[in-house]
């Protein structure tokens, strides 16, 4: 349906985006992954056709659309990471607004106004102005606003940054019910794994500009089949304890948090004993140590030595 | 389009602050500076108390322009001095001239200065005559002598108008509404037209791209409505000086504030272009205040230009379409001309909206601002 074809992106010496491929299929919800800086929103504004790309090609239903981009335009909707909406305006006039630029009028247009307030939880605040929402109640209805005119591929970058969890919820609740109920294609774009591994069916990890793992949650995790990640937990570390970890040779990607400590081994090596003894010789007050099932945080990891969100 | 401007209109009736600041400033400013010339001519009022034999000396103050000499009698002088209704008056005696002063201020010695000019004149004048007959010759002719070659002085002086065909006059009045009026519809406008700048780094913009909105339909739509407002706020202050200030503007409001449409579009323009040089809202803010004031002073809003004779900054108001807003507003209003005569400056500032217009926009698109 909808292809990125080794796309690269280059802002006067940065190269933000280096030879990504990418497809969707419809009905899908499609996760784009990775931290700050990783390339993801010019991604997603070539694959929405508000940047060109240097090199590469973007196609929808097999025709390029770099340099013809309005079949794409009328298909998508598109959520920005920034709150796009007139602050001055109410809920209901800012539906409106960008209906009526959608060329939708009259009765139709105050019926997909109903309809969208109702999908975003905003009917009640229809009247109320943007300024003085919640940042939820924005987020909201800043997808509200790329739902009105029925698009077929919904593209949402970061639709969730800065808002409670009781909003993000809801917000991720909307996005699963459009995709089951309207089989609306989603793209969607976060540094929240745990949001990806909740709502997508295939996976597109990016870091620094490059592609560097894709394929369904499942697919993903398997890259670390062989390998175990341990989590040990502790009041305190002493930094002994870390080094002696971090130069163990069947030990990598020693993370270090305040109160845990996450670390791969291959599977074949039994690392627990050595750990233990570790941590009594350095004087650790341990409180756990167990063997994590894989997450995307933990694919991240192995694939990058940083965590999603450093 | 429509629903851009329809937006807009939303957007401004819930939020008419800056449109009601900057309208209210140039109406408080003009009619503060305005009323500073108490009955309506120029200059600061002086209160003059007349003793008698010295009637020429007050006939001679009355004409001058730089302050408002106006008889009392004595007690009004001292009551109006000890009012603070004025802070310095004057007793004209047939040989000799007080200055009382009320409140100590700068202009009792310009004061002093002045009445001690006549008096001098008229001194000199006594000296001519006496010097006259003495020598057997006729006072009145060697008098009347003395004031041509005053008059007329040494050097042939010759004065121009904008348009160089005849002697300047100036009305402070219609320069300072106008002044005024042009000045801060620069920053009416300018705010209007960096909304652009904020939706598009809102994301607002990228929405409307998306959608079967022209990328022309956009600015036209952003772009009508900054001057819609700027041109309303210079009408409201003309007609709030034509109507409450009994400013006649020679009877050609009208043709002034059709005139003054080119003005406001070329503002509109400018304002895209300056936006389209900056890099984010705060940049522009900081740079349309200093260009704000800068036009204004080059381009006469504070002073006449008539007064200025640095021909840098004379070449810097050609470039400047305060300029010529003034001069439509000053050639309708002072000089009486027609439309065709004043085709001059309509035709440059209509150049200057096609020209700004179209790098600022080429510009805009080019740098993905």
């Amino acid at each position: 349906m909808l292809e990125l074809i080794d796309i690269s992106k280059r802002f006067k010496k940065v190269e933000a985006v280096k030879s990504l491929n990418m497809f969707i299929e419809q009905g899908e919800i499609i996760g784009l992954l990775g931290p700050n800086g990783a390339g993801k929103s010019t991604a997603i504004s070539i694959l929405s056709t508000l940047i060109e790309p240097t090199e590469g090609d973007v196609r929808f239903l097999k025709k390029s659309v770099v340099k013809k981009p309005s079949p794409l335009r009328k298909a998508i909707g598109v959520v920005p990471q920034e709150i796009a909406l007139y602050q001055q305006l109410s809920a209901e006039e800012n539906l409106l607004f960008f209906g009526r630029i959608y060329h939708l009028k009259g009765s139709e247009l105050k019926q997909r106004v109903n309809e969208v307030l109702e999908q975003i939880g905003l009917t009640d605040k229809r009247k109320v102005i943007v300024e003085s929402f919640s940042g939820g109640m924005k987020r909201r209805l800043n997808i509200g606003v790329a739902m009105l005119h029925k698009p077929q591929i919904l593209i949402m970058d970061e639709p969730t940054v800065g808002i409670d969890p009781q909003s993000r919820s809801y917000i991720l609740e909307t996005v699963k019910n459009l995709n089951r109920e309207n089989q609306m294609t989603v793209v969607y774009t976060s540094h929240y794994m745990e949001e990806v591994d909740y709502l997508c069916d295939r996976i597109y990890i990016m870091d620094q500009g490059n592609l560097i793992a894709s394929g369904t949650n499942e697919e993903i995790k398997q890259i670390l089949s062989s390998e175990d990640t341990i989590s040990i937990q502790a009041e305190r570390w002493s930094n002994e304890f870390i080094e002696h970890l971090k130069g163990h040779p069947s030990i990598r990607n020693v993370h270090v948090e305040e109160k845990e400590i996450t670390l791969i081994t291959p599977k074949e090596v039994n690392v627990f004993s050595e750990i233990i003894s570790m941590t009594e010789k350095y004087g650790i007050d341990l409180r756990s140590l167990h063997v994590k099932s894989p997450t995307l945080e933990d694919v991240f990891l192995h694939l990058t030595g940083r965590a999603l969100r450093d | 389009m429509k629903g851009i401007l329809l937006a807009r209109v939303r957007e401004f009736i819930r939020n008419p602050f800056i449109f009601l600041l900057f309208t209210g400033m140039s109406i408080l400013f003009a009619w503060v500076v305005s009323s500073m010339n108490v009955g309506g001519g120029e200059g600061l009022p002086v209160p003059v108390y007349v003793e008698e034999g010295a009637g020429a000396y007050q006939s001679s103050l009355e004409e001058l322009e730089a302050f408002q000499f106006y008889t009392v009698d004595k007690e009004t002088l001292e009551e109006e001095l000890k009012e603070g209704k004025v802070d310095t008056g004057v007793i004209l005696s047939e040989d000799h001239f007080n200055i009382l002063i009320g409140v100590e201020s700068p202009n009792a010695g310009l004061i002093q200065q002045t009445v001690e000019e006549v008096y001098t004149a008229a001194i000199q004048e006594t000296f001519i005559r006496e010097a006259a007959m003495d020598e057997g010759m006729a006072p009145e002719s060697i008098v009347s002598s003395y004031h041509e070659s005053v008059t007329e002085g040494t050097f042939d002086l010759s004065i121009h108008s904008f348009s160089g065909e005849e002697g300047w006059k100036y009305d402070g009045n219609v320069h300072r509404v106008g002044g005024f009026a042009l000045f801060f519809s620069i920053y009416t406008i300018a705010y209007g037209v960096v909304k652009i700048l904020t939706e598009k780094r809102m994301g607002v913009w990228d929405r409307m791209i998306l959608s079967p909105v022209k990328k022309s339909e956009m600015y036209a739509g952003n772009l009508l409505y900054s001057f819609i407002e700027g041109y309303l706020q210079i009408v409201i202050i003309f007609l709030v000086f034509y109507f409450w200030r009994g400013l006649t503007f020679n009877d050609r409001i009208i043709d002034i504030l059709i005139m003054l449409i080119p003005y406001a579009l070329a503002i509109v323009a400018m304002s895209i272009l300056i936006t389209a040089l900056v890099k984010n809202v705060e940049q522009f803010n900081a740079v349309i205040s200093i260009i704000a004031v800068s036009l204004a002073m080059i381009g006469g809003a504070f002073w006449p230009l008539e007064i200025v004779s640095n021909p840098v900054l004379l070449f810097l108001a050609k470039l400047n379409p305060v300029k010529y807003g003034l001069d439509i507003v000053q050639g309708a209003a002072v000089y009486g001309y027609s439309f065709t005569d004043l085709l001059q400056p309509i035709s440059i500032l209509t150049l200057m909206t096609v020209l700004f217009t179209g790098i600022g926009i080429h510009l805009m698109e080019r740098r993905h601002i």
